[in-house]
């Protein structure tokens, strides 16, 4: 199968050594967790070790703060732009939807020119200022990740998750839409907090399915070790295993 | 008298690169349009609907729209349709884009952007 490396330590190994070719995929988390830093990374390697050029578009962030953001990891985004390897676009949902629809369009131009294979939608969430019926926003968002695909675009999309700690309620449905699903939460574990990175879904495609700790450091996103003797990570308030234990054959 | 001194101010007001003083009197002549040109070399990559772009700038969409129109017939952005949709985007055209950066650059010091606001607001008189 074509894999389309990350080329973040340890997420490739978690994903069977990359996302599928042509396919979109879901980073979901809550704010500050790494979701942007990930995309970003996605297209820098894409860029500097596949010789893939890459479309970042921004539906809320202003493209001068990607560049200062990338800057900060030692990723030169404005030379990157000045070389046609790369476009930070800003845009809105409204617009990139009739563009992709359309014939000719901005991205569609953008694929042409550059020659692009990734692509980075930063976020998905904002397409629910779009409509307020569920059934009419899976049909947009179905749409859309399909003309993007249709550009042969390697997809990843992030998407917010309202929940700092513990289990989201997600009453949405893109992630019956979407060939993959990556969850990204905060853990709270001996009073300090830490990041989890679960792998939910894979379509057509194995991959790990335990809980990793990661950490967003100088060099940007890495995947650690999983996490060792804990459970009910995804609670965002997980308990040693021994407790849960006593808690439940003990205490009975 | 007063007369006097405007012509000797006018005098050292025009003491500017004679191209980007052609820029300021006659394209970016209100604040709203530097603050546009501004915005869109720094996101230069940006296409969006009037209403987007006034909230990105934190303008009055009445207030913009004029000065984005302005700035179309300027050829410094471009206006393309997408159905009944209007999108505004800098002009990809190089020089155009060379022009905007050396007016942003010039603009890093402040005796150029106290001569370029005296401009604005002379042409606004």
């Amino acid at each position: 199968m074509d894999r389309v490396k990350t080329g973040i330590t340890g997420l490739d190994e978690m994903l069977g050594g990359g996302f599928l070719r042509e396919t979109a995929n879901l980073i979901e988390g809550a704010p500050g967790t790494g979701k942007t830093t990930l995309g970003m990374q996605f297209i820098y390697n894409g860029i500097i070790q596949e010789n893939e050029p890459g479309l970042i578009i921004t539906f809320e962030e202003f493209p001068k703060q990607y560049y200062h953001d990338a800057a900060a990891f030692g990723w030169n985004f404005q030379e990157l732009e000045k070389k046609g390897l790369l476009k930070v676009v800003m845009t809105s949902p409204e617009v990139s939807r009739l563009d992709v629809e359309s014939v000719g369009g901005m991205i569609e131009g953008y694929v042409d020119q550059m020659g692009a294979r990734r692509v980075v939608i930063d976020s998905m969430s904002h397409f629910s200022r779009l409509t307020q019926d569920p059934v009419e926003l899976r049909s947009l968002e179905f749409n859309f990740i399909n003309a993007l695909k249709r550009e042969r675009l390697t997809c990843l999309l992030t998407r917010e998750s309202p929940v700092l700690l513990g289990e989201a309620y997600d009453d949405s449905s893109i992630g019956f839409v979407v060939d993959s699903y990556l969850i990204l939460r905060y853990v709270e574990i001996e009073s300090a907090i830490r990041k989890a990175l679960l792998v939910l879904k894979m379509r057509g495609s194995d991959h790990a399915k335990d809980i990793r700790q990661y950490d967003i450091t100088a060099q940007g996103f890495e995947v650690q070790s999983k996490f060792e003797g804990q459970e009910g990570i995804l609670s965002g308030n997980p308990r040693r295993m021994a407790a849960s234990f006593v808690e439940a054959f003990v205490k009975r | 008298m007063a007369s006097n001194e405007d012509d000797f101010t006018a005098r050292l007001m025009d003491d500017m690169d004679p191209v980007l003083l052609d820029f300021v009197k006659t394209k970016v002549n209100s604040f709203i349009k530097w603050d546009l040109v501004r915005f869109f070399h720094e996101n230069p990559n940006t296409a969006d609907t009037v209403e987007n772009i006034a909230k990105y700038a934190g303008r009055n969409v009445t207030a913009v729209e004029p000065e984005l129109e302005e700035l179309v017939k300027d050829e410094i952005m471009r206006k393309s349709q997408l159905g009944d949709t209007f999108i505004y985007s800098l002009v990809t055209d190089e020089s155009m884009r060379q022009l905007v950066d050396r007016f942003i650059l010039a603009c890093e010091d402040r005796h150029f952007r106290v001569k370029a606001v005296y401009h604005i607001i002379r042409g606004m008189r």
